[in-house]
C-alpha cells in the first residue's frame, strides 16, 4: 500500500472528502471530548494524515514528554500499519518523518510569546516551517480570551491552521446538543470547526458542532 | 573510632569547576586536624591541596578523582568525598552522591549558578541528597552572595533560605552574621582558627532582623512547634534548628552559607551545619535488591549486628594493588570476615580494612554500617555488592551513562602496546563510563569516555602513569553499504592455466531485505551440485565483508541462486567461491547500492536562551531535529545527527552556550548518506586507496 491510498483512511474524510483543507491558514479546529475518549488519537490521525500529504505538521503538546508523543505516533502507526497489512512502513516512515515537529511545555510554562520565539527559532535558521499545527493539552478553563487572540494572529502572520484538543467534564452538560460546551463556549466564534467526539459502544460518534454541516459516525 | 550511627555523616561536595571546592574541603581538613598546614590548589608552595592528589590534577588545578577522607568535628565523624567539577567526570559525582547521604553545594558568589551547579544539582535530585548551600569566594570583587541564592530559587527550584548574611563584601569582607544566634562571627588568627563573636554591627541589625523572619517564615512550615513559637515571638535556636533540619531532610529547604574559603572565612559555621542540617546515614531510606526473592526490595537497616550488605562505589590501583572504596549500608565489615560479591557469587575474604584520607590511610579493624571505608586486595567492579554468606541481595544499579565520544589510539612501539593494554584494562575498571575495545572493521583500538577532555585526561594519564606513549587519531565511523533494488546476476568462472582448471557459473538475483544477510538456494535439477551450494554461500558472504563503494560491510541483502553450471573435473570448491565473488560484483553494481551511516540520538539539555542556537548547530550538521521540551529555564533538544558530524561537538557546544549546554548521544539506526556527502565519501575513499597503493 502506498502512501497516498493511505491518505482515505483519515476520520476526516467523512466530514470532508479532502480532509486537509478542513481548515484556512489562520484557522482555529476544536475536538472536543471528555477524560479517554480519543481526543489525541484523533489528533494524531490527522497529524499522520497530513504528514502523507507532505505537510509540515508542529505537535505542541503540554505537559507531556516528547518521547511519550513519539510513543502516540509509533502505536497509531503500528495500528495502520496492522490493520492495511504494510510492510514497508519503515521507508514510509523515514520519508515523512523530516515534515513533524514536536514541541512540548509544561503547561504552566506555555504562552504564545514563547511560542512565537521557539517559532521564530525554526522559521529564521530555515530549520521548520509549519504548515498546520496541533496543540494538545491547552487547559481552556485557565486559557485567556486574549491569549487565543494573539494566537490567532500569531497563526495569521505565519499562514497555518491550528487544532486544538479540548477537554470537557461532566458538568459541562449542554441543553441542545449543538450546543457548545463551557470550555470553549464564551471564546467559540475564534473556531472555525468544532467537532466533539461521543464514544457509542466500539464506536466513536463524531458531531460537527461548527463548521461544513455533516454528522457521520466512523 | 566511635560507633554511635547518629554522629556520623557521609557528605559530598559538589559544584561548578573553579568554585572552590578543593580549597573548601582543604580548610575543613585543617580546621578538624586532619592536616596541619594549608596548600593552595595553584599553590606557588608547590605542594598542592591534599585532596588534588594526583600530579595531574595539581598541574591543572582540577580535581580529577574523587578522594574521599574522613575527618572529626566536634565529636562527629563527617565522611567526605571531594568530586570533580567538570561536566566530563560527572560518574565521579554520580558514584559519589549514590553512596552519600547529603551534600553541600558549593557555588561561587561572582560565577552564581552555573551550568555544572544545574547538572550537580539534578543528579542529587535524583538520588534524593538533602543539601546545604555554601556560598564562597565572597572577598572577590562582583561578589553578591544574595543574587546567588536567587538564582537557587529561579534556576535550581530550591527554596534557598540565607542563614547568614555578609559583614562587608569583596576585598571588605569580614565576617557573618549568624541568623540562628544572630551574632557576629569573625575570623581571626593566622588561618581563621580562631572564632570571634561580637554584637551585629549596627548598619546590618535591620537587614538580619528581616532575614532571620524569612528564615523563620520559610522554616516554620516544616515545624508546628515553630509556627507556634513564632506566633508567640518566642522563637529557640533548639526549635529552629530542628525546623530547618525537618525542612532539609525533606528537600523542602535549603539552608544557605557563605564565606570565603580561601580567606578562612565562614569554614567552621558550614561544618556545624553539616552536622546540624544534614541527615544520619539511619535518617536515610536504603533499598537492596533480594536477588534469592525474585529481585524483591529489601529495606536496610543501619544496624550493626544485622548481615552485611555493602556497595563498591570506586576502585583505584595504588602501589599496593586494587584499592576499593566500600559503603557499608547494613551490618559490619571486619577484617578476616568471609564476603560474597553477589554479583559474581565469588567469597572473598576482607584483609585490611582502611579509612582513606586522600593518598594517606589509616588502617582500622571494621567498619560498621553508615561508613564509608575501603579495602585492600578486593578483586571486584565498582559497583558491585557484598554481602554476608548466606544473603544474596543487590544494592540497585548505580545511573551510569553511556559515553558520547571516541576516539582511536595506538601505541607508537611494542613496548607501549603491553604498557597501553594495562593502562585500559584499569581504566575501565576504575571508571564505567570510560570503555576501550577493538574495532574489528578498522583494526583501531578505540576509547569511549564522557568528553573529549575525559579522553584526553585518559590518554595523559597513560602516558604519565604507564610510561606507554599512545598516538591518537580521529576514529572512522562505521559507514555501512546496502543495496536499493533488485538485480540479476549470472556469472561464468573458468580458467585453465595447466593442470586443473577451474569451473563454475553462478546465475540468480539479489534484492534488498531488512536482515543483514539471507541466501537462498533454488537450483533445481542439480545445475550447481548439492556439495558446492554451500561454497556459493562462503564465496556472497566474503563479498558482503567489503562492498565496492567505501569498502564497508554490505548488510540487508537477500541472494537467490536460482540456476548454473558444473564441470564433473574443473568444479571446485574454490571455483564457485570465486564464481560467486564475481556474481556479487556483477549484481551489486547494478543493484544501486548507497552508503548508510549510523545516526545518532543526540539530547541536548541547554539554558532556553541558547534554544535557538543549538538547533541551529545541529541543523547545521545535517541533523533532524524531533522535538524541543522546554522546562522552565531549561531545554530539551532531541536530534537524530550523522555520528560523523558529531566529532568536536562538545567544543562547538560549549563555545556557542558559554558551556551552559550538555548533551548526550546513543546509536538510534543506519541511514542512507545523502548523494553529496556519499560522492565526497567515494572521492576520499579512492583517493585513499590511491596513496595506499
Amino acid at each position: 500500500m502506498s502512501k497516498n491510498n493511505l491518505i482515505p483512511t483519515n476520520p476526516l474524510k467523512f466530514i470532508k472528502e479532502d480532509a486537509g483543507h478542513l481548515l484556512g491558514d489562520g484557522q482555529f479546529g476544536a475536538i472536543l471530548a471528555g477524560a479517554g475518549e480519543g481526543k489525541t488519537s484523533f489528533l494524531m490521525h490527522l497529524a499522520l494524515d497530513n504528514l502523507l500529504r507532505g505537510k509540515n505538521v508542529l505537535h505542541i503538546c503540554l505537559g507531556q514528554p516528547i518521547k511519550k508523543v513519539c510513543l502516540w505516533y509509533d502505536e497509531i502507526l503500528h495500528r495502520i500499519s496492522d490493520q492495511y497489512e504494510l510492510n514497508n512502513t519503515n521507508v514510509m516512515w523515514e520519508m515523512i518523518l523530516p515534515h513533524r515537529f514536536i514541541m512540548t511545555f509544561s503547561i504552566e510554562d506555555f504562552s504564545v510569546e514563547r511560542l512565537e520565539e521557539r517559532l521564530n527559532d525554526l522559521t529564521e535558521q530555515g530549520i521548520f516551517f509549519p504548515q498546520i499545527v496541533l496543540l494538545d493539552g491547552l487547559p481552556f478553563d485557565k486559557t485567556e480570551q486574549s491569549s487565543l487572540i494573539k494566537l490567532k494572529t500569531l497563526t495569521k502572520e505565519h499562514g497555518f491552521p491550528v487544532w486544538f484538543t479540548v477537554m470537557i467534564h461532566r458538568e459541562d452538560k449542554v441543553e441542545q446538543p449543538d450546543d457548545i460546551p463551557s470550555p470553549i463556549s464564551h471564546i467559540s466564534d475564534l473556531f472555525e470547526v468544532i467537532l466533539k467526539l461521543k464514544p457509542a459502544g466500539r464506536e466513536i460518534n463524531v458531531q460537527l458542532i461548527k463548521g461544513p454541516k455533516l454528522d457521520k459516525v466512523l | 573510632m566511635n560507633r554511635d550511627p547518629a554522629m556520623v555523616r557521609n557528605i559530598g561536595i559538589s559544584a561548578h569547576i573553579d568554585a572552590g571546592k578543593t580549597t573548601l574541603t582543604e580548610r575543613i581538613l585543617f580546621y578538624t586536624q586532619r592536616i596541619h598546614a594549608i596548600h593552595d590548589v595553584k599553590g606557588k608552595d608547590g605542594v598542592g591541596a591534599t585532596m588534588d592528589f594526583m600530579e595531574l590534577e595539581k598541574e591543572r588545578g582540577i580535581t580529577i578523582t574523587s578522594a574521599a577522607t574522613y575527618c572529626e568535628w566536634k565529636g562527629y565523624e563527617i565522611n567526605i568525598i571531594d568530586t570533580p567539577g567538570h561536566v566530563d567526570f560527572t560518574i565521579e559525582v554520580e558514584r559519589a552522591l549514590r553512596v552519600l547521604d547529603g551534600g553541600v553545594l558549593v557555588l561561587c558568589s561572582v560565577g552564581g549558578v552555573q551550568s555544572q551547579s544545574i547538572t550537580v544539582d539534578r543528579q542529587m535530585s535524583r538520588y534524593k541528597v538533602p543539601c546545604i548551600a555554601f556560598i564562597n569566594k565572597c572577598d572577590r570583587s562582583g561578589a553578591n552572595p544574595f543574587r546567588v541564592i536567587e538564582q537557587l530559587r529561579e534556576k535550581l527550584n530550591h527554596n534557598a533560605v540565607a542563614m547568614q548574611i555578609p559583614i562587608g563584601i569583596e576585598a571588605d569582607f569580614q565576617g557573618v552574621v549568624d541568623l540562628i544566634s544572630m551574632k557576629a562571627m569573625y575570623f581571626d588568627g593566622p588561618s581563621g582558627e580562631q572564632i570571634r563573636l561580637e554584637e551585629i554591627p549596627q548598619g546590618l541589625r535591620a537587614e538580619a532582623e528581616a532575614r532571620r523572619e524569612s528564615l523563620i517564615d520559610a522554616a516554620s512550615m516544616f515545624s508546628d512547634e515553630l509556627m507556634e513559637a513564632a506566633l508567640d515571638e518566642k522563637v529557640t535556636a533548639d526549635v529552629l534548628i530542628d525546623a530547618i533540619r525537618n525542612g532539609t531532610l525533606a528537600r523542602g529547604l535549603t539552608p544557605v552559607f557563605i564565606g570565603s574559603a580561601y580567606k578562612n572565612k565562614g569554614v567552621q559555621p558550614l561544618l556545624d551545619a553539616v552536622t546540624h542540617y544534614l541527615p544520619q546515614p539511619m535518617e536515610v531510606e536504603n533499598f537492596a535488591l533480594d536477588m534469592e526473592n525474585g529481585e524483591v526490595e529489601k529495606k536496610l537497616e543501619t544496624d550493626f549486628s544485622k548481615s552485611l550488605v555493602a556497595l563498591t562505589f570506586k576502585l583505584e590501583e595504588g602501589r599496593y594493588g586494587q584499592l576499593t572504596y566500600i559503603r557499608v549500608y547494613q551490618g559490619t565489615l571486619s577484617k578476616g570476615d568471609t564476603i560474597v560479591n553477589s554479583r559474581t557469587g565469588r567469597k572473598v575474604r576482607v584483609g585490611r580494612v582502611v579509612h582513606m584520607h586522600a593518598d594517606q590511610m589509616e588502617e582500622i579493624g571494621s567498619l560498621p554500617a553508615g561508613y564509608i571505608g575501603a579495602l585492600f586486595g578486593v578483586e571486584c567492579s565498582s559497583g558491585d555488592t557484598f554481602t554476608s554468606p548466606g544473603t544474596r541481595y543487590s544494592m540497585t544499579s548505580m545511573h551510569i551513562p553511556e559515553p558520547v565520544i571516541s576516539l582511536a589510539i595506538g601505541p607508537k612501539d611494542n613496548k607501549a602496546q603491553v604498557k597501553m593494554s594495562k593502562a585500559l584494562s584499569r581504566f575501565t575498571r576504575e571508571d564505567p563510563t570510560f570503555r576501550a575495545y577493538v574495532d574489528h572493521e578498522t583494526g583501531d583500538t578505540i576509547i569511549s569516555g564522557m568528553g573529549e577532555l575525559h579522553l584526553e585526561i585518559y590518554v595523559e594519564r597513560m602516558r604519565r602513569e604507564y610510561g606507554a606513549d599512545v598516538t591518537t587519531g580521529i576514529p572512522q565511523v562505521a559507514y555501512r553499504e546496502t543495496i536499493t533494488r533488485q538485480a540479476d546476476f549470472n556469472y561464468t568462472h573458468k580458467k585453465q592455466t595447466g593442470g586443473a582448471g577451474q569451473f563454475g557459473r553462478v546465475a540468480g538475483y539479489m534484492e534488498p531485505v531488512k536482515d543483514e544477510f539471507v541466501f537462498e538456494n533454488r537450483i533445481v535439477g542439480g545445475s550447481i551440485p548439492t556439495e558446492f551450494i554451500s561454497s556459493c554461500e562462503k564465496g556472497f558472504k566474503k563479498s558482503i565483508e567489503k562492498g565496492q563503494l567505501l569498502g564497508f560491510p554490505v548488510t540487508g541483502v537477500k541472494i537467490v541462486i536460482n540456476d548454473g553450471q558444473s564441470h564433473p573435473v574443473d568444479s571446485s570448491d574454490m571455483a564457485f567461491q570465486a564464481a560467486s565473488r564475481r556474481a556479487f560484483l556483477e549484481g551489486y553494481r547494478k543493484a544501486k547500492p548507497v552508503i548508510l551511516e549510523p545516526i545518532m540520538k543526540v539530547e541536548v539539555e541547554t539554558p532556553t536562551e541558547f534554544q535557538g542556537a543549538v538547533m541551529g548547530s545541529l541543523n547545521q550538521r545535517r541533523g533532524m531535529i524531533l522535538g524541543t521540551q522546554d522546562e522552565g529555564n531549561i531545554s530539551v533538544i532531541e536530534a537524530g545527527v550523522p555520528l560523523a558530524e558529531m566529532f568536536g561537538y562538545s567544543t562547538i557546544l560549549r563555545s556557542g552556550t558559554q558551556g551552559k549546554a550538555q548533551f548526550t548521544m546513543e546509536f538510534s539506526t543506519y541511514r542512507q548518506v545523502p548523494k553529496s556527502v556519499a560522492d565526497e565519501l567515494i572521492k576520499k575513499a579512492a583517493e585513499e586507496k590511491k596513496k595506499a597503493a
